[in-house]
C-alpha cells in the first residue's frame, strides 16, 4: 500500500501534478563537445541522463559495415547509483536493458537518414545518472537532442513520453511511484504528426482505454517537442551570434 | 551550513507551477537511504467555500472535464463565542473521534488539510476510508473537504533545520489555517483549528489573529447540542489534561511494549515473531498465534503475557523459556464472569503485589499448568511484546449494572461488557449511566494504557432495549460488520430509470433497443426453451432456472440460466462499489440484508415466470450417463414457464398424469442429477452435516413459535447438482482465459492435526476412526461411524467433523498453483461461484470474466489486476464469514425466544469434556451449551477429570450419587432460556438430569 494517495479525488497526483501535466523539462546540448560529436544533458523530472553520439565514423569491426547505409548502435548504461537504493550488480546485460536498447535502435533506425552515411557506424551511448519513472521516454528525447547536436540528418524530431492508466484516468508522464502501481505505455511520436515510431506497453491496458491514453500521450509528446525545439533554437541563435562576432 | 542553503531550492516552471524537491531518509532492513522526490506547488487549489468569489476564477477541470464543486456553506454554523466558522481538524482528533465526526448532528463545514489526511492514512487505513467517504458524500449535510495544503504554493512550508517531522507537519496545519483565516476574512468566516495536541494549540495561540484553536472537548462543549454529544468524546486518560479524576493509578501495570527499533531488530534476527492473535472461544485469558515454522499454534496464556492484545490484533511475540511451555487449557473462562466485583473507578487489584492475576484466576491457571505437565501435549508459549495493528472497531455491549454507582447522577466510570466474549470489558465515562442500563449500546475503544487493567472507550450510540428484536438484530449486524443501512442515492441512481417497468426488448435486432444496448445482438434468444425454476417456497430472488431437451442423437441438451446481474451492475459504478463492499446478502431469520437493491434482486434480475428476462446461460450436451459431450456459454434472453417450490416440483415429477414436455424435461433433469451425484460421491465428495434448524414464525404475531430441522427433497439435490456442474464448467473456462486473475473458490484438505482430538475420542470411546488419506477415504470412514443403537450418532460425528475441516475460500488463480485449486469437499480440481450473482459478489466477478472469455464484452481492468483481485477476494472472504456468523447468531437469538416460552427436557449429546464442565449439543434446537461443574455438583472439590478417557466424574447434586459423564454420551438435559444477570444476554441454559 502506498503511503500516499496516487491520484486523489481532487485530481492531484502524488507529486502535486494534475493528470495532464508534464514534469520539469531541462535540456542542453553540446555538453561534452570534446568527448563526442554530439551530446546532450537532459533532466526530465528526476530522470537525469547524458547522451553521447559518436559518428558517423568508420566502424572498428568489419561486421559492422553495411555498404548501403549506416549502422546505428545504442548502448544504455544504467549507473549503479541511479535508483534510491544502490544496486550491487551492473545493469549491463539485464534483459530489461537489452530490450530497451533494441526498442531504441528500432525507433531511430526509421527516423535517421541512414542511407546517406553508408559504411559508417553511429554510436549512441547513454548514461543514466538518476531515474524516476518513464525512463524510455527520456532516453528517446536525449538521443534526439544529441543526434541533432551531432548534425546527423533526421526526418523529424522524435519525442518520447510515458502515460499511465489509473483506473480510468490517464496520467501523463508517470514518475517511479506511479509507474510501480499502474500499467503504463511509452510513446515515441514523430514531429508534430500523430505518427508513432514507438509504442511500448508495460503490463495490460484495456483496449477501450487505449484511445484516451494515446490522445494525452501524443499531446504531451508534442509539448516535449516544443520544449526541445525552443532550446535548440535558443542555442542555434547563440551560435550564430558567436560566429558573426 | 547556513539556513538558506539547507533548504531545497524552488524552481518556477511555466503554467503557474513551481517545483521543489522533497528529501527524506528511509530506513529499510536496517539501512538508511536518501530519497528525493519531486514536489510540484501550484496556485490553482481553491478554498471550496461558496462564499468566496476569488477561487472560482482559478479552478481547472479534471480528466473528465469536471470542475470541483464548492462545498463549504456560505453561512456555516454560528456560535456565540466564535461566530460563523469552518472547522479544521488535526490528525489526533480524527483518529480518536471519527465516530463523532460522522455524527450528522455536529461537525459540518469541515476542512481536512492534506497533511492530516496523509497522517491518518498512515496511522489507520480504516479511519482514512471513513474520512474519505465523509469528503466524498458531499450530500449537503456534512460538507467535508480536503484542502491540498502540501501542493499549494501559498501554504507549503519547508522543514526547518533541527525541526522534527511532527513539528513541521503541525506548523503546516497552522499555516493552512492561517491562509484560510486570511482568505475568508472578507466574508466574515472564521477558522477554528480543533486539536488535542496542546503544543500545537499553544503555538497557534501565539499567532492568534488569523484563526482560533480549541481542544475537541472545549469545542464540543461550545456547541448548542454539546451536552448530548459530550458522551461520545473519546476517553484518553493519559493525554486528557483537564480530568479531575481522583482515581489513583494503582500499582497495577502491564509490561511495557518494546521500542520500534528493538522490534525491528528482533524480527530481523529471528528472536521475535509477528502474527495475528486469536483468543480462545472458551477462555478469554488464553490466546494462540500461528507462526511460520511452528507446526502447532503457539500459546499465549494469562493477562500479562497477552499484554492488552485484543482478539485479531496483529502482534509481535517473544517465546517463553521451555519450562513455561504448556498444553491448551481445558477449562472454560469468560470475561463476563470474572472480576464482576471490580470497581470501575479503581484500577488493578487491592493487593499491592506485582502479580496481575486475581486469586481465582491464578488458581485455575495453576491447576491447568499441573495438568499440562502430566500430559505430553506441551506446546510452546509466548508473550506479547508489541502490538503492530489493533483490530479495534465499534463494539456492541451493555453496561454492567454492578459497576454503576446508583447515588451518582453525574459523570462516572462504568464497565461495558461486550457481546463478543473473547474481549475484555471496557471502561467508559458517561453521564447517562442510569438511563443506559439495560440498553444495548455501541462503544468505541480508544486506548489501553499500561497502568490500566481495562481498556478505555467511549459511548457511541444506543441501539435500544436489551432483548427487543430491533436492538438485538441491529446489534448482531453491527457485531458482524454487516452494512445494513439503506442504499444511498448515488447507488440507486445507477439503476435503470424505467424501474419496475423495465422490459426485455421484443426482438434482439430492434434498432432503438440496439442503439441503447449495442451488445444486444450478441445475445441468444432462448425464449422458445421450456425453462423453469425450482427454489425454496416463497423465494423472491430467483437467480437460477433450468431446462432439458432431448436431442435427435439421443443426448440431452441441458441449460442452466443465471440472472444476468452484470447487465445492470457495470464495473466502477457506485452500485458496483456498494455490491463489492457488501460482498454478500445476509440472511437472518426475519430479515434479509441485500447485496444489491431490491429492484434488481427481486424484479429485474429475478428469473420470474411468464416474463422475458436477461440471463447468462451455460448449455451442455450431456449423454445418458451425464458425461459432458459439449459445453457452451451465452448471454441470453429467456422466459421461464413456471416457478416451482421444491415440493411442487417433486409432486409434478411424481405425478404420472403429467405428460407435457416441461415435466418430461424435469424428469430428465432429475435422472441426470442422480447420475451426477453418484459420480461425485464416487470421486470422494463429502456429505457433512451442520445442526441447521429453521425457525417457524407465527404468521399473525410474527413471534417465533417452533423450531424445525431443515428437510431435504430429491429436487433440492436436482438443482444443487446442476449448479455445481455450472460452477465447475465456468471455472474451467475463466481460468483458461484469465490464468492469473480468474475468480475461483478452493477448499484445502484438512491437516491431520485437526482431527487428532476427534479421532482420539472416537478411538477411545467407540473403537472407530476417521481416515484422512483422501476425501474418498474420509467419506467412507464417516459412513462407517455408525452406532446401531443410535441413528443420530452418525450425524453427530459428521457435525463434529465439519468443525475440523478447513474453511473454503475465494481466491484469484494467480495466488495458488493449480494443484492447490482443489475443492476438497466437492472433490473437484477447480471450482468457482457463478450461480447466485444476486446475492454473492464472487459470482458477479465470475460473470464478468466469463463475458470477457466468450468475447461478449472486454473485461474491466479491476478484474484483470492481481492486486485488485486480491483485495476483492480478501473482502468477500471476510464478508462471507461474517454473514454466516450473523445468520447463526440470528437463529440462536430466535431459538432463545422459542425456548423462553417452552421449557422442556430434551436429548443431548456430550461433545466436549472439560476440566470444569461439559459441552452438550441439543439437536432439536441446534444449540450447544456449557454446563459448568458448579451446576453439576455441589461438591466441586471431589470432581475428577480423566483426560485419557474423556470422562468427568462428580457427585450429582440432585441424587447424591456418583456419576461419570463421557464424551459422545447421550444425556437428557433440561433446556430453558435464561437471562444472564451480569451480561443481560439471553441464552440457552442446559441442566443435566
Ligand atoms: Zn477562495
Amino acid at each position: 500500500m502506498s503511503r500516499f494517495e496516487i491520484y486523489s479525488p481532487e485530481g492531484l497526483r502524488v507529486d502535486g501534478r494534475r493528470w495532464n501535466e508534464l514534469r520539469r523539462f531541462d535540456c542542453s546540448i553540446n555538453t561534452h563537445s570534446h568527448a563526442a560529436d554530439g551530446s546532450s544533458y537532459l533532466e526530465q523530472g528526476n530522470n537525469k541522463i547524458i547522451t553521447l553520439v559518436k559518428g558517423p565514423k568508420e566502424p572498428s569491426l568489419r561486421s559492422q559495415m553495411d555498404p548501403t547505409k549506416a549502422l546505428l548502435k545504442v548502448s544504455v548504461n544504467i549507473t549503479k547509483f541511479s535508483k534510491t537504493e544502490r544496486s550491487k550488480t551492473s545493469h549491463k546485460n539485464e534483459r530489461r536493458v537489452l530490450e530497451i536498447q533494441t526498442a531504441l535502435t528500432r525507433t531511430f533506425n526509421k527516423n535517421v537518414m541512414l542511407h546517406i552515411y553508408p559504411r559508417t557506424l553511429i554510436d549512441i551511448e547513454i548514461h543514466v545518472l538518476q531515474q524516476d519513472g518513464g525512463l524510455v521516454g527520456t532516453l528517446i528525447n536525449g538521443i534526439t537532442l544529441a543526434l541533432i547536436d551531432a548534425g546527423i540528418a533526421m526526418f523529424d524530431y522524435i519525442s518520447g513520453v510515458s502515460v499511465g492508466l489509473y483506473d480510468t484516468t490517464p496520467l501523463l508522464e508517470v514518475n517511479s511511484l506511479e509507474e510501480n502501481v499502474m500499467s503504463s505505455v511509452t510513446l515515441g511520436v514523430v514531429g508534430k504528426t500523430e505518427k508513432l515510431s514507438l509504442l511500448l506497453v508495460e503490463d495490460k491496458i484495456p483496449l477501450d482505454r487505449l484511445e484516451s491514453v494515446l490522445a494525452i500521450g501524443i499531446a504531451g509528446a508534442h509539448r516535449v517537442r516544443e520544449l526541445m525545439d525552443s532550446e535548440l533554437r535558443k542555442r542555434a541563435e547563440k551560435r550564430v551570434a558567436n560566429s558573426t562576432n | 551550513m547556513s539556513v538558506a542553503a539547507a533548504l531545497p531550492k524552488r524552481k518556477r516552471l511555466s503554467e503557474g507551477l513551481t517545483v521543489t524537491q522533497k528529501v527524506f531518509v528511509r530506513s529499510r532492513n536496517g539501512r538508511a537511504s536518501k530519497i528525493v522526490r519531486e514536489h510540484y506547488l501550484r496556485k490553482d487549489i481553491p478554498c471550496l467555500s461558496r462564499a468566496c468569489d476569488k477561487c472560482p476564477e482559478i479552478v481547472v477541470p479534471d480528466a473528465k472535464s469536471e470542475l470541483p464543486s464548492f462545498v463549504l456553506s456560505e453561512s456555516p454554523l454560528e456560535l456565540p463565542s466564535i461566530g460563523k466558522h469552518y472547522v479544521v481538524l488535526d490528525t489526533n482528533v480524527i483518529l480518536q473521534a471519527i465516530d463523532l465526526l460522522e455524527n450528522p448532528d455536529c461537525f459540518s463545514d469541515v476542512i481536512v488539510p492534506q497533511i492530516v489526511l496523509e497522517e491518518v492514512r498512515n496511522k489507520s487505513y480504516p479511519v482514512y476510508t471513513r474520512l474519505r467517504s465523509l469528503t466524498k458524500n458531499s450530500d449537503d449535510k456534512k460538507r467535508f473537504i480536503v484542502f491540498h495544503n502540501e501542493f499549494n504554493e501559498f501554504t507549503f512550508i519547508d522543514r526547518l533545520p533541527e525541526e522534527s517531522i511532527n513539528d513541521r507537519n503541525d506548523r503546516a496545519i497552522r499555516k493552512a489555517c492561517q491562509w484560510y483565516g486570511e482568505h475568508l476574512e472578507p466574508y466574515g468566516i472564521k477558522i477554528v483549528l480543533v486539536t488535542n495536541d496542546r503544543l500545537n494549540r499553544d503555538a497557534a495561540d501565539k499567532s492568534k489573529d488569523s484563526f482560533i484553536s480549541m481542544s475537541l472537548f472545549d469545542y464540543v462543549q461550545a456547541l448548542p447540542n454539546g451536552d448530548e454529544i459530550k458522551d461520545s468524546i473519546p476517553n484518553f486518560e493519559v493525554s486528557s489534561e483537564n480530568t479531575k479524576d481522583t482515581e489513583a493509578k494503582s500499582e497495577f501495570t502491564y509490561p511495557e511494549y518494546y521500542s520500534t527499533s528493538r522490534i525491528m531488530g528482533g524480527l530481523k534476527n529471528g528472536a521475535l515473531f509477528q502474527g495475528n492473535i486469536q483468543i480462545s472461544e472458551y477462555n478469554f485469558l488464553e490466546g494462540s498465534i500461528n507462526l511460520p515454522n511452528f507446526s502447532k499454534p503457539v500459546l499465549i496464556v494469562g493477562p500479562k503475557n497477552l499484554n492488552r492484545a485484543f482478539n485479531g490484533d496483529q502482534v509481535v511475540v517473544e517465546l517463553l523459556p521451555q519450562s513455561e511451555w504448556k498444553a491448551p487449557s481445558s477449562i472454560a473462562l469468560d470475561s463476563e464472569h470474572f472480576d464482576v466485583n471490580d470497581n470501575a473507578d479503581i484500577d488493578g487489584d487491592d493487593d499491592n503485589s506485582q502479580v496481575v492475576l486475581s486469586d481465582k484466576q491464578r488458581k485455575l491457571l495453576t491447576q491447568d499448568a499441573i495438568l499440562a505437565q502430566k500430559s505430553n501435549k506441551v506446546q510452546p508459549t509466548a508473550r506479547v511484546v508489541s502490538i503492530t495493528r489493533r483490530s479495534w472497531r465499534q463494539y456492541v455491549g451493555q453496561i454492567a449494572p454492578n459497576s454503576v454507582d446508583a447515588q451518582n447522577g453525574g459523570t462516572q466510570n462504568v464497565f461495558v461488557i461486550l457481546m463478543d466474549k473473547c474481549l475484555p470489558k471496557i471502561r467508559i465515562r458517561t453521564r447517562r449511566a442510569h438511563e443506559l442500563l439495560s440498553q444495548r449500546i455501541v462503544i468505541s475503544v480508544d486506548s489501553w494504557p499500561e497502568t490500566h487493567k481495562y481498556p478505555l472507550g467511549h459511548f457511541v450510540r444506543n441501539l435500544g432495549e436489551v432483548e427487543s428484536v430491533q436492538a438485538e438484530t441491529e446489534a448482531l449486524l453491527l457485531e458482524h460488520d454487516v452494512e445494513y443501512r439503506p442504499f444511498s442515492k448515488k447507488v440507486l441512481e445507477c439503476l435503470p430509470p424505467e424501474g419496475h417497468d423495465w422490459k426485455a426488448p421484443e426482438t434482439l435486432d430492434d434498432a432503438s433497443a440496439v442503439s441503447k444496448d449495442p451488445l444486444l445482438p450478441k445475445r441468444r434468444d432462448l425464449r422458445d426453451k421450456l425453462i423453469c425454476s425450482i427454489d425454496p417456497p416463497g423465494c423472491v430472488d430467483i437467480d437460477d432456472a433450468l431446462h432439458a431437451k432431448k436431442l435427435p442423437n439421443g443426448n440431452w441438451e441441458v441449460g442452466v440460466h443465471i440472472a444476468d446481474v452484470t447487465h445492470f451492475v457495470k464495473p466502477n459504478t457506485a452500485l458496483d462499489g456498494e455490491g463489492a463492499s457488501r460482498g454478500t446478502s445476509v440472511y437472518l431469520v426475519d430479515k434479509r440484508i441485500d447485496m444489491l437493491p431490491m429492484l434488481l434482486g427481486t424484479d429485474l434480475c429475478s428469473l420470474k415466470p411468464y416474463v422475458d428476462r436477461f440471463a447468462f446461460s451455460v448449455l451442455w450436451e450431456l449423454n445418458e450417463n451425464a458425461d459432458i459431450v459439449n459445453v457452451d456459454f451465452a448471454k441470453s434472453v429467456i422466459k421461464s414457464r413456471e416457478a416451482f417450490s421444491y415440493e411442487q416440483a417433486q409432486l409434478r415429477i411424481d405425478d404420472p398424469n403429467q405428460q407435457d414436455e416441461l415435466t418430461h424435461g424435469m424428469r430428465a433433469l432429475l435422472k441426470l442429477s442422480i447420475k451426477l451425484k453418484e459420480k461425485r460421491i464416487n470421486a470422494g465428495a463429502l456429505n457433512l452435516a451442520s445442526p441447521e434448524v429453521k425457525v417457524h414464525m407465527d404468521s399473525e404475531t410474527s413471534d417465533p413459535n417452533e423450531v424445525e430441522i431443515k428437510k431435504l427433497l430429491a429436487t433440492n439435490s436436482l438443482v444443487e447438482e446442476f449448479m455445481l456442474l455450472a460452477n465447475i464448467s465456468v471455472a474451467r473456462k475463466i481460468y483458461d482465459s484469465f490464468p492469473q486473475t480468474a475468480m475461483l473458490r478452493r477448499h484445502a484438505s484438512p491437516p491431520s492435526t485437526n482431527f487428532e482430538l476427534l479421532n482420539e475420542m472416537l478411538q477411545t470411546r467407540k473403537g472407530m476412526s476417521i481416515s484422512l488419506e483422501s476425501s474418498k477415504a474420509l467419506a467412507d470412514s464417516l459412513d462407517r461411524c455408525i452406532d446401531p443403537k443410535d441413528p443420530y450418532f452418525n450425524t453427530l460425528v459428521r457435525i463434529m467433523s465439519t468443525r475440523c475441516m478447513m474453511a473454503a475460500q475465494y481466491f484469484y488463480s494467480g495466488a495458488y498453483s493449480y494443484s492447490d485449486f482443489r475443492h476438497y469437499g466437492l472433490a473437484v480440481d477447480i471450482y468457482t461461484h457463478f450461480t447466485s450473482p444476486i446475492r454473492r459478489y464472487c459470482d458477479v466477478v465470475a460473470h464478468r470474466q466469463l463475458a470477457g472469455a466468450i468475447g461478449y464484452e472486454p473485461l474491466d481492468l479491476s478484474h484483470r489486476d492481481k492486486n485488485r483481485m486480491d483485495m476483492i477476494c480478501k473482502n468477500i472472504n471476510k464478508k462471507h464469514r461474517n454473514a454466516q456468523f450473523a445468520g447463526r447468531a440470528s437463529i440462536e437469538y430466535y431459538v432463545g425466544q422459542v425456548m423462553r416460552n417452552n421449557e422442556s427436557v430434551e436429548t443431548g449429546y456430550v461433545i466436549k469434556v472439560l476440566n470444569n464442565g461439559i459441552v452438550v449439543l441439543v439437536p432439536k434446537f441446534g444449540v450447544e451449551g456449557l454446563i459448568r461443574l458448579e451446576n453439576l455438583t455441589k461438591d466441586t472439590g471431589s470432581a475428577s477429570f480423566d483426560e485419557v478417557e474423556f470422562k468427568l466424574s462428580f457427585t450429582q447434586a440432585t441424587t447424591g450419587k456418583r456419576r461419570d459423564v463421557h464424551v459422545f454420551e447421550k444425556v437428557d438435559v433440561q433446556v430453558r432460556s435464561v437471562l444472564d444477570q451480569v451480561t443481560s444476554k439471553r441464552k440457552a441454559e442446559l441442566l443435566l438430569i
